[in-house]
């Protein structure tokens, strides 16, 4: 190949290594660190438990990729949608994720958390983490894209069970039946019952 | 669907669920006894202190060692019968009879899941349609079908073998709900989280029940 071909090419080369230069922080770094943080968050028994959920969504909010999760949530029915009813069914949805995600690591907030491998497959990578609980252990795996130049987490994987997977099934029925806006109005519905309960519970607790 | 994925988990589950509507029944049934008697007593039970619940756990789980270790080897998975073997040596003489699970603490031996179930499955048996069994749970006919030969090859049985049937049903319900004093109201936060709980539980265990079974 003739030299005034290849130096460009090779200058195109070395764009992504400088990019890199700015440590973007690997898969596992990424969950180790949300993991971590999120667990630290809710050791402090001090914190107001508002002020404590904030901080934990920042936290999430800025490693989980939302709206791919909601795309893959409702798969065929997210063409189907509105972009008004879409906007609106990623922020439920990040909602209810974050209650879901953050109620099963509160339970298990002084169990040992074990980075056991890293996978990566055509540009998405899987974080396999096994949480050491009494006499058992429970997988859990992260999986994440890039987005961007960062990683991010699209789905967690619970012994074997993918919580977007999960979902998916459940709401396909509720669409079926109700349509994307009564999807949306018994998502807003179990907000506000979560709240309501853990609201109740803080008073009594 | 506009987003393809790449980590082979996106195949549509095969067994869809024929026979729901018995199913449903049987969920709503099974919530009876599990939210008024079985999940009180597992309350009651975590008065006693974690550690020596999980040793009564470790203790039945290397006990019932021969059924993952025969079905490992009948699915040729002669890696995991070696992780078998190993953590029953390890256990069992440094464990104490199996009441410490030093082998996953110090051998990084992690114990694995294998059943009979499995072991059709392996084979090639099809699982029938989703069934929920009364009592016992989210199922398929083959899995039914496959808790007959574990409960041969499990030595609980074997060492209760003359006694009474009472008393075999009571030591298994005593594992079980030991388990379930362990376990972080996983199902309590599930019917409180999702709308539609018997959806969530059916898809988890197709998922899982493919995942192992394909592994």
């Amino acid at each position: 190949m003739r030299l005034r071909y290849l130096v460009p090419r090779i200058v195109l080369l070395l764009i992504p290594l400088t990019g890199q230069a700015e440590v973007a922080p690997t898969p596992t770094e990424l969950v180790q660190e949300t993991v971590d943080a999120v667990i630290a968050l809710l050791k402090e028994k001090s914190l107001d438990p508002d002020i404590r959920r904030d901080k934990i969504r920042a936290l999430i909010d800025d490693s989980f990729d939302f709206r791919l999760m909601s795309q893959r949530a409702l798969s065929a029915n997210w063409k189907q949608a509105t972009p008004d009813q879409q906007e609106r069914f990623v922020d439920l949805f990040s909602q209810l994720l974050e209650w879901a995600y953050i109620g099963r690591i509160e339970a298990y907030t002084d169990e040992k958390v074990r980075y056991v491998d890293e996978k990566h497959k055509k540009g998405r990578a899987q974080v396999d983490t096994l949480i050491l609980s009494g006499s058992t252990e429970i997988p859990v795996n992260y999986r994440l894209h890039k987005m961007g130049g960062r990683w991010r987490v699209y789905d967690v994987v619970i012994e074997q069970v993918s919580l977007i997977r999960n979902y998916r099934s459940s709401y396909r029925e509720i669409v079926k039946q109700q349509g994307i806006d009564g999807l949306l109005a018994q998502m807003d519905n179990k907000l506000k019952e979560l709240k309501a309960k853990a609201d109740a519970a803080a008073v009594q607790g | 669907m506009s987003f393809r994925m790449s980590f082979d988990e996106e195949e549509e589950i095969a067994v869809r669920d024929p026979i729901e509507p018995f199913n449903r029944g049987m969920f709503w049934f099974n919530d009876k006894p599990y939210f008024y008697l079985f999940k009180p007593i597992a309350r009651g039970l975590r008065i006693l202190p974690e550690g020596s619940r999980e040793s009564v756990d470790n203790f039945f789980s290397n006990l019932t060692t021969p059924i993952r270790f025969t079905n490992a080897l009948l699915q040729l998975k002669f890696r995991a019968a070696g992780t078998e073997a190993g953590r029953f040596v390890i256990n069992t003489i440094l464990g104490i009879g199996g009441i410490f699970d030093y082998a996953r603490r110090y051998f990084d031996l992690y114990k694995t899941n294998e059943d009979f179930r499995q072991t059709l499955g392996h084979y090639g048996v099809g699982p029938g349609p989703y069934l929920v069994l009364p009592l016992l749970g989210p199922s398929h006919p083959r899995d039914g079908l496959g808790l007959v030969p574990d409960a041969y090859i499990d030595p609980i049985n074997w060492w209760l073998a003359d006694s009474q049937f009472w008393p075999v049903v009571g030591i298994h319900a005593g594992v079980r709900v030991n388990k379930l004093a362990l376990d972080k109201d996983t199902y309590e936060a599930i019917t409180e989280e999702q709308f539609d709980p018997y959806i969530f539980v059916w898809d988890a265990y197709m998922q899982r029940r493919s995942k192992l079974v394909g592994k």
